[in-house]
């Protein structure tokens, strides 16, 4: 593929918002280039299998034939494509550096839309940095894109309709649920079937798993969390605690995939400097957005679960808007199709957002998970920074994130604070008595994803290196 | 409303070093920040302790800034990462061969050690420099400290000598009489003092204004990467004749890329982002000066606010025609050097006779 230097619109993550976003765009007439670190869409949740892997073609799972339509839709509408492709960088009046298996390459493009959606949530508790235990999502992308389960026998832990997705998944493909651990009590579950109902097509696949978990009747703990885990050679021993008596029971497994919901990514918003606010039902900071999706910089827009978490249908929904006000800002289409289009979408999207609600609740993260953490547990695993190493911090006069990451280098690691940045703020908020937006987010930093030198230096001569003014004598 | 006998504001390492000595002799010191200590230029440096690339007339200076640097242990903390390393600046053509000698000997002439060796000297030294070089100049003297660290310090000593620390305190008015100073935050905090300092790094020309003293500072904004930690891939602290490159592998592995290569900045709406091809140049330079870096990867770009002023030689002492008013700042390399710098402006405080000329105000009056 010839890449062009500049585009009308470069959008970046090829998920179900992005796609409709790419989409929407090239069908009035921009010059349009998507973007994905994954070989092709799909994003998180119908993420591709590896082009090598021939047996997945017979087995298809309806995620994976979802992603092929993606494909096709972007190819018809003469979408530039850009997978494999990492982005690393987003500088303003829109540079956008991305790096590939061979280089790093560059693009300029008039607007960007970030569709970069979410990663994973997990409040740490000792032990959680083990080899055996792996994200509830990550395990998700195991299971959809590698038809692949973990270890034989399994136990799930967390919260939210991604336990009951993965607890199918696993047994489908012949492995065994030890257990569900969700902090959630059953009468959460039945509190938000009202809201649930109003997303009928998640909610008759939220039926379907767990119909069948009732059916290979997975033992299932409400109201409980992980208190600890201990690696052993063969095994995991996981201590499981009730949050509300505090009863304490043991089980031995082979893996622990443990997840504790979604938070929308914003390293490109943050290093683009654009204004954040922090919303927990949404997944917590994200880019301050206008109802139609513009951040607050000009020509920089946010869709997807990456402006708040709602799910893969309301995405959909969430790129055409953020793409037809993209359209209305350039004037490409008027006011008035503007309105109608965005009125009719607005009506879906809500009651989506109320299904997104529900989730929220069952996702959000009980106080007694964040006591959980007691003062020798890692929260940061890239420079193993425990709670007490930011408690001493504190007490010696750190007041906010930013200047917690410069003292005890919590963030710092390739992960760049993606992880923990979300439980070292609880804990520091706790301790400080104060809200978590007093305290700040963590200043965008590039790379949004560690850039291997000689990549980005390509091959070059010595007179080739940019000249700059020496310094003064 | 509280009082005291002296305020600095600005709690980078000039305003913070000035602090500690002064309280160590028994002042009342109040620090002031509009963030909190060391989160400006001097938590954010490269930490480059050389003399290769220090200003000539600063070498003394920067010589007692390293000493005190390198024996931090005795006089702030025990827990600091700083390591003197040898120093090499290297020449890779002939032209930089020539430019090398001739700074060298002007450095050395203000009294640095430095000496020109052979490419097969300076192999020996650090073997894991481009074997193309044509020669290098070694210095002794050389080292780093790990910035982000020093604000920590800095805080828990100033706590120690009973310094107030009054963070998220932006100065945006100061009032003064013969013998006060009436000093106003943004948001309506209200400190007076028998003395002041005014020490607020890339933002020196705006307290200037408060007291009516116009100066120019330009603002450089600057980049700097860090590697991941990776095994050891060189043992020196790295510098180029033209002085665009300072390189250095801290003690948890990672790789240190600087030496001023600008980015985007402004202090005035205190935002900063990346230039790219800075960042490919200052790569591919630190690449070329060791090849094995290639084999890591990028962790974290960042950007810091660098002060200069028209001759780039710093502003320390007395303001005119004021009582009791100090400055003290923009001190190219002046992480090196602040530690001294800070010293010296406490004891002219103090009464002791101590020569500030070269460094005063009145040149841009
Ligand atoms: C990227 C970079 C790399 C560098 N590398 C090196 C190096 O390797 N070696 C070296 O020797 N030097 C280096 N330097 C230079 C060195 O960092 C600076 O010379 C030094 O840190 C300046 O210290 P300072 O105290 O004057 O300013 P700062 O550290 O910037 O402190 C000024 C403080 O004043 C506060 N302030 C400003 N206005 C107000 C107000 N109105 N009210 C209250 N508070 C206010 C700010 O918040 C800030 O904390 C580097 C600089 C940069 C930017």
């Amino acid at each position: 593929m010839n890449y062009k230097i500049k585009y009308d619109v470069i959008v970046i993550g090829a998920g179900p918002s992005g796609v409709s976003a790419a989409i929407n765009c090239a069908q009035k007439g921009l010059q349009v280039l998507i973007v994905d670190i994954s070989h092709n869409t799909g994003g998180q949740i119908y993420r591709a299998p590896p082009k090598s892997y021939k047996h997945i073609s017979e087995k298809k799972l309806q995620e994976n034939k979802t992603q092929e339509y993606l494909s096709r839709e972007i190819k018809k509408n003469n979408i530039f494509t850009a997978y494999n492709h990492t982005v690393w960088q987003v500088s303003p009046g829109f540079k956008v550096d991305a790096f590939n298996d061979i280089s790093t390459i560059q693009w300029h493009a008039k607007n960007i839309i970030v569709a970069t959606g979410t990663y994973e949530k997990i409040i740490p508790f000792d032990g959680w940095t083990n080899p055996g235990i792996i994200g509830l999502a990550a395990c998700t992308v195991m299971l959809k894109s590698h038809h692949f389960i973990p270890s034989q026998k399994i136990i799930l832990a967390g919260n939210g309709p991604l336990l009951l997705l993965v607890a199918y998944y696993i047994i489908e493909f012949g492995g065994e649920v030890e257990a569900i651990i969700d902090t959630s009590s059953k009468f959460d579950w039945i509190k938000s079937t009202v809201s649930l109902i109003s997303n009928p097509k998640n909610f008759k696949d939220g039926i379907k798993w767990l119909t069948k978990i009732l059916f290979n009747k997975v033992p299932i703990y409400s109201n409980s969390m992980i208190a600890k885990a201990t690696q052993h050679n063969e095994y995991i021993k996981v201590k499981i605690q009730n949050i509300n008596t505090g009863k304490q029971e043991s089980l031995v497994t082979g893996t622990l995939a443990v997840g504790h919901g979604l938070i929308p990514s914003t390293d490109i918003t943050r290093l683009l400097g654009a204004k954040h606010i922090y919303n927990e039902s949404k997944g917590g900071w994200i880019a301050e957005i206008d109802d139609y999706l513009r951040s607050s910089l000009d020509g920089l827009y946010v869709t997807g679960d990456g402006a708040g978490i709602s799910g893969a249908i309301a995405a959909k929904d969430k790129g055409l808007i953020a793409s037809l006000a993209l359209l209305y800002d350039e004037k490409i289409i008027k006011e008035k199709e503007f309105k109608i289009k965005t009125k009719k979408i607005f009506k879906r999207l809500y009651k989506y957002e109320l299904f997104a609600k529900a989730i929220a609740k069952l996702n959000s993260t009980p106080p007694q998970l964040l006591n959980n953490i007691k003062d020798e547990t890692i929260l940061c695993r890239c420079e193993d920074i425990t709670k007490k190493d930011i408690l001493e911090a504190i007490d010696n006069g750190a007041k906010d994130l930013n200047q917690l990451k410069s003292w005890t280098r919590f963030g710092m690691g390739p992960c760049q604070g993606r992880t923990c940045q979300y439980s070292v703020a609880k804990v520091v908020a706790e301790e400080l008595k104060c809200n978590v937006e007093d305290i700040g987010y963590l200043t965008g930093r590039s790379p949004i994803r560690p850039v291997p030198l000689d990549r980005a230096i390509g091959e070059f001569d010595y007179n080739e290196i940019t000249k700059i003014e020496a310094a003064p004598l | 409303m509280s009082k005291t006998d002296i305020a600095i504001i600005g709690g980078g390492i000039n305003g913070a070093s000035t602090a500690l000595e002064l309280a160590k002799n028994g002042l009342k010191v109040t620090l002031l920040d509009k963030h909190s200590i060391c989160k400006g230029a001097s938590g954010v440096n490269a930490g480059t302790l050389t003399m290769h690339m220090t200003r000539a007339q600063l070498i003394p200076y920067a010589k007692k800034g390293w000493e005190l640097w390198m024996s931090t242990n005795k006089w702030l903390s025990k827990d600091i990462d700083v390591e003197k390393r040898n120093g090499l600046c290297l020449a890779f053509t002939e032209d930089e061969e020539k430019l090398l000698n001739e700074r060298s000997k002007i450095r050395k002439e203000y009294g640095a050690d430095i000496e020109i060796i052979s490419k097969k000297e300076a192999l020996r030294i650090d073997p894991n420099i481009n074997k193309n070089i044509k020669c290098a100049a070694f210095c002794a003297m050389d080292g780093y400290v790990s910035a982000n660290q020093t604000g920590y310090a800095y805080s828990k000593a100033l706590k120690e000598h009973k310094v107030k620390i009054l963070n998220n305190f932006e100065v945006t008015e100061i009032e003064f009489s013969e013998n006060n100073y009436t000093i106003l935050s943004k948001t309506g905090e209200k400190l007076i003092s028998k003395k002041l300092i005014l020490a607020t790094g890339v933002h020196l020309n705006k307290a200037l204004e408060l007291l009516n003293i116009k100066v120019n500072i330009k603002c450089l904004p600057q980049q700097l990467i860090v590697s991941e930690r990776m095994p050891k891939v060189m043992d020196t602290v790295i510098t180029v004749a033209n002085g665009k490159l300072s390189l250095k592998q801290f003690k948890n592995g990672t790789v240190l890329i600087g030496g001023g290569w600008p980015g985007i900045g402004s202090a005035e709406e205190n935002f900063t982002a990346t230039k790219s091809e800075n960042l490919i140049g200052n790569m591919r330079l630190a690449c070329h000066a060791i090849p094995k870096l290639k084999r890591s990867r990028v962790a974290r770009v960042w950007l810091g606010l660098e002060a200069e002023t028209d001759d780039a030689m710093p502003i320390i002492g007395e303001l005119p025609d004021f009582n009791n008013a100090y400055i003290i700042g923009s001190i190219h390399s002046g992480y090196t050097s602040g530690p001294y710098m800070g010293k010296l402006l406490a004891k002219k405080i103090l009464g002791e006779d101590v020569d500030l000329s070269l460094f005063d105000i009145k040149r841009f009056l």
